[in-house]
């Protein structure tokens, strides 16, 4: 073997020992992961009036006051229960909040107890 | 010359050999590797939570509910991700568990919750999307 083989060899087994070396290391990734939480707000925490608009006894609209500004633009909607059924209906509340009048689906018969169920969604 | 350099090298082999073996302890070890990688979100720009009431005789009722939440804001490097949103109630009690897989197409992602969720008792919304 002359010389330069001699010397190729060296270099080569140089070269084996550092590749040994460098794969003690390491190698990974990572998968995205992102997470959030957030409030949901109400746009009033003040009471609300609510009056039942009676015609012939029964209940065709529900008028609900003292809605803020921050309200505007929510879509209010209401619902009444006599015990045996409800009617629903729905309408936008106006930009400056205020009063609003949500004609039912359905007149609704009056009777002893009932309920009135209403909820702001958005703006 | 060849025979100079011959006797040269393995002059210096024999002294490195007799060095290294007086100077090494007899040593080993267990592996040990480490790596250090960022966990990113899958996108950066905001998302918005829309709620779908509707009223419900039963329970958790009478009253109104939530089934549907509609998250809007998806972007495209969140397609086809596992997701998990939670509604939240006081004390930060979770109120209902839903989990799917993001769209592969569009911004918006539909979220069902069965069972329904009463709408008085929602006060935070929390998201995840791995993967």
């Amino acid at each position: 073997m002359t010389l330069w083989r001699r010397a190729a060899a060296a270099i080569l087994l140089t070269a084996t020992g550092a590749a040994v070396g460098a794969a003690a290391s390491l190698s990974f990734t990572s998968g995205t992961l992102g997470a959030a939480t957030t409030a949901t707000p109400r746009c009033t925490a003040a009471a609300l009036t609510v009056f039942q608009n009676l015609s012939a006894g029964t209940v065709i609209s529900v008028t609900v006051g003292v809605l803020p500004a921050a309200c505007g633009g929510a879509t209010l909607l209401v619902t009444v229960n006599n015990g045996a059924t409800n009617a629903s209906g729905s309408a936008a509340v106006p930009g400056g909040g205020g009063s609003l009048t949500v004609t039912l689906g359905s007149a609704l018969a009056v009777s002893v107890s009932e309920q009135t169920d209403l909820v702001l969604v958005g703006p | 010359m060849k025979r100079i350099v011959g006797a040269v090298l393995a002059g210096l082999m024999t002294f490195g050999l007799v060095f290294g073996l007086a100077a090494s302890l007899n040593l080993t070890s267990d592996s040990l590797g480490s790596a250090t990688t960022v966990v990113a979100a899958c996108q950066a720009t905001a998302m918005n939570a829309t709620y779908t009431s509707t009223y419900t005789a039963g329970a958790p009722g009478p009253g109104y509910t939530v089934g549907t939440v509609t998250i809007t804001g998806l972007a495209a490097t969140c397609y086809s991700k596992p997701y998990k949103v939670t509604l939240g109630g006081a004390a930060g009690a979770s109120l209902g568990e839903a989990t799917g897989t993001t769209p592969a197409a569009g911004t918006t992602i539909v979220v069902t919750f069965a069972p329904v969720i009463a709408a008085t008792s929602v006060t935070a919304i929390s998201v995840v999307i791995s993967g």
